[in-house]
């Protein structure tokens, strides 16, 4: 009975032994999670304002004048070189407008 | 004696053992419940605690705080960003910490200088409050200076702030929220409304999926830019443009001249910054000719080659309708259209009469209201009673007014093969289902075509000026009067280009309009469209073809 008694109390003791740290290891865990979603959080903010910036820096309206300084201009029809033609509407009969 | 003793005391024993025995085992099954019951217990809330889902964190505050809302990102239609969230520190002040009240209001008004102080000190006199918004949404280096004024009772929490990194391009589809970070107007108001925004209390971003919009910021860009030269060049009012792809009804460009910056959403409050493509409506001219040649060639009235004797003026009740340039000589329908000829369109008009033009117009679209995301469409103006005056004045587009966008969708309708445009805000990923029924035939839509591309490179078309080469451009010119109060003012115009390439197999429509263009030299004193709105449109394709892929082709001569 008393060995019972003895195994009984050191398991009481080594449970709460247990849980305690257990209890400990949650705390920890939960401050490691909620470092970790700060920072992911402070990324994703981060990635949010770099985004902004490469879409302000890369507005038109900034490229336009910078592209044309360097001498660049909008493609012409002439630079393009296909060598295909295409008749006027692919409709050669259409002409017999009355004039 | 001792014998008698010990029998005394061996009967005591002999009765006490089994009590005592009796005692200490009740007690054991007590310490034994107990401690069960005990752990009972914390294996029941470990068990609970496991399995229950606990929320992350909820937020007790005795003050209602302002709640703000995460917005998803607006991009254009390659997916480069034209509006998003960020975090900006908000500033406010708890009265019942403010030591000093005017020293506070004076010392903020150093870093803030466009504070209103009466408000402020008002809003600090009410002690009983505990939360007073002092600035909201203002860059981390003013929150610092605030913070280094070392000012007790004022505190800092972040919140989610609208950035729109491409400045005010596009502004009148974008929009505006207000301080909440909710949508007041354009697209962002479309997104409350159909797409959804979360409440936050703190800048906590959006993990919505961007809202894709059908605009090119390329395409965008050279359609304001174009516009603000025009603006200059023939010192106009005001103008609006658009580029409609015809076979989907995406919208590539949208522009209203004055903009408005979506960031300053109190300009978009003026009258003069309407958006002129959706929220006005226009007599737009003889741009408006496109719909009712298309209408004889659809019922059979007439051919490309028909002749018709437009000599004579038409007598429409009080007024008598002539042409612009009179060309003294029967005309056929096409140089009823390169001409602009008023009288060949009315004379059309009232040979369908007035049922026939009224559902022809009714059919694809510019009778009824059009709906589009994010902004109303403001309804079209039509006569009230369709007699002989009114037949043959919305002929040649008076007495009819409608919102440019609603004009070019219907105009993209007769190119497209009959093919009903509905015009949208937002990139569309799958093709539209195809309609039993052609709305107008294929024939007629080729023959529009055509009459289209022979005004630019026509010798006597009123659109030559918006031609480039090798983009097959096809178009037609529109010089209204403008509406004044109860007639049309005499000096006034709008000027309007309907352009579309490549003709051979339409793609894109582009509507340029210039409000009160004055004559200037470099258009020889001359107000009228074909010599402002269609080289602006020119200008306008030369850019544009490029970037949507067009392929430049040599156009073999067959005219």
């Amino acid at each position: 009975m008393r060995l019972l008694n003895v195994t009984a109390f050191f398991f009481a003791i080594a449970s709460a032994l247990l849980l305690y740290g257990l209890n400990y290891d949650t705390r920890r865990l939960e401050a490691e999670v909620q470092a970790k979603e700060r920072s992911a959080e402070r990324a994703r903010n981060d990635i949010a304002v770099l985004k902004a910036e490469r879409g302000a820096l890369a507005r038109p309206e900034r490229i336009d004048p910078l592209a044309r300084q360097l001498g660049l201009a909008p493609p012409k029809a002439g630079q393009f070189e296909s060598g295909r033609e295409v008749s006027e509407l692919n409709d050669r009969r259409g002409s017999a407008d009355g004039r | 004696m001792a014998a008698e003793r010990d029998g005394q005391l061996g009967r005591r024993v002999s009765v006490e053992a089994p009590r005592k025995q009796r005692t200490s085992r009740l007690t054991e099954t007590g310490v034994y419940a107990v401690l069960f019951i005990a752990f009972a217990e914390v294996t029941i809330q470990l068990v609970t605690l496991a399995l229950s889902h606990q929320p992350n964190v909820t937020l007790a505050l005795s003050e209602p705080v302002a709640t703000s809302f995460s917005r998803p990102d607006i991009v254009d239609r390659n997916g480069r960003l034209l509006a998003t969230d960020l975090e900006a520190p908000s500033i406010f002040a708890d009265p019942a910490l403010v030591i000093d009240r005017d020293e506070l209001v004076e010392k903020l008004i150093t870093v803030l200088p466009d504070l209103d102080a009466g408000e402020l000190r008002h809003a600090l006199a009410d002690r009983s409050r505990r939360f007073v918004w002092v600035r909201r949404g203002v860059a981390p280096k003013v929150a610092q200076m605030v913070h280094d004024l070392g000012l007790p009772g004022l505190s800092f929490r972040d919140e989610l702030k609208r950035a729109y990194p491409a400045g005010a391009l596009a502004g009148h589809v974008l929009g505006s929220v207000n301080v909440d970070n909710r949508g007041v107007r354009g697209i962002e108001k479309y997104i409350d409304d159909k797409i959804g925004v979360d409440p936050v209390h703190a800048a906590t971003l959006s993990s919505r999926a961007p809202v894709r919009l059908s605009l090119d910021l390329g395409v965008q860009h050279a359609l304001e830019d174009e516009l603000d030269g025009a603006v200059k060049r023939y010192q106009t009012e005001g103008a609006a443009g658009l580029v409609l792809d015809i076979k989907t009804g995406e919208v590539l460009a949208s522009a209203s001249l004055p903009r408005v910056d979506p960031s300053w959403p109190a300009s978009a409050l003026d009258e003069r910054h309407i958006d002129r493509v959706t929220a006005g409506s226009y007599e737009l001219g003889s741009v408006f000719k496109t719909l009712t040649i298309a209408m004889a060639f659809d019922e059979g009235l007439a051919q490309p080659g028909t002749m018709l004797d437009v000599r004579q003026p038409l007598e429409a009740g009080r007024f008598t309708v002539t042409d612009f340039h009179p060309a003294g000589r029967p005309l056929s329908v096409t140089e009823v259209f390169t001409h602009s000829s008023n009288v060949g369109a009315g004379m059309l008009a009232l040979q369908a009469g007035p049922e026939k033009l009224q559902g022809f117009l009714r059919k694809i679209g510019v009778l009824e209201p059009v709906k589009v995301e994010g902004a109303t469409v403001v309804a079209p103006q039509v006569p009230p009673a369709w007699n002989r005056a009114a037949t043959i004045t919305v002929s040649f587009g008076h007495g009819i007014a409608v919102a440019p966008l609603q004009f070019a969708a219907a105009a993209a309708t007769l190119l497209n093969g009959g093919k009903r445009v509905e015009p949208t805000f937002l990139r569309k990923f799958e093709a539209g289902v195809a309609e039993a029924k052609p709305l107008v035939t294929a024939a007629t839509s080729r023959q529009i075509a055509r009459l289209m591309r022979v005004n630019v490179t026509g010798p006597d078309g009123t659109g030559s000026q918006a031609d480039v080469p090798g983009y097959r451009v096809g178009g037609k010119t529109g010089t209204a009067d403008l509406a004044d109060r109860g007639g049309y003012a005499s000096k006034s115009v709008i000027s309007s280009f309907l352009g579309a390439f490549p003709m051979d197999n339409p793609q894109y429509l582009t509507f340029v309009i210039l409000f009160e263009p004055k004559g200037v030299a470099d258009t020889g004193g001359q107000r009228t469209a074909g010599t402002n709105a269609a080289p602006v449109t020119g200008r306008l394709i030369a850019r544009i073809a490029g970037q949507l892929g067009v392929e430049p082709m040599t156009v073999a001569e067959t005219q």
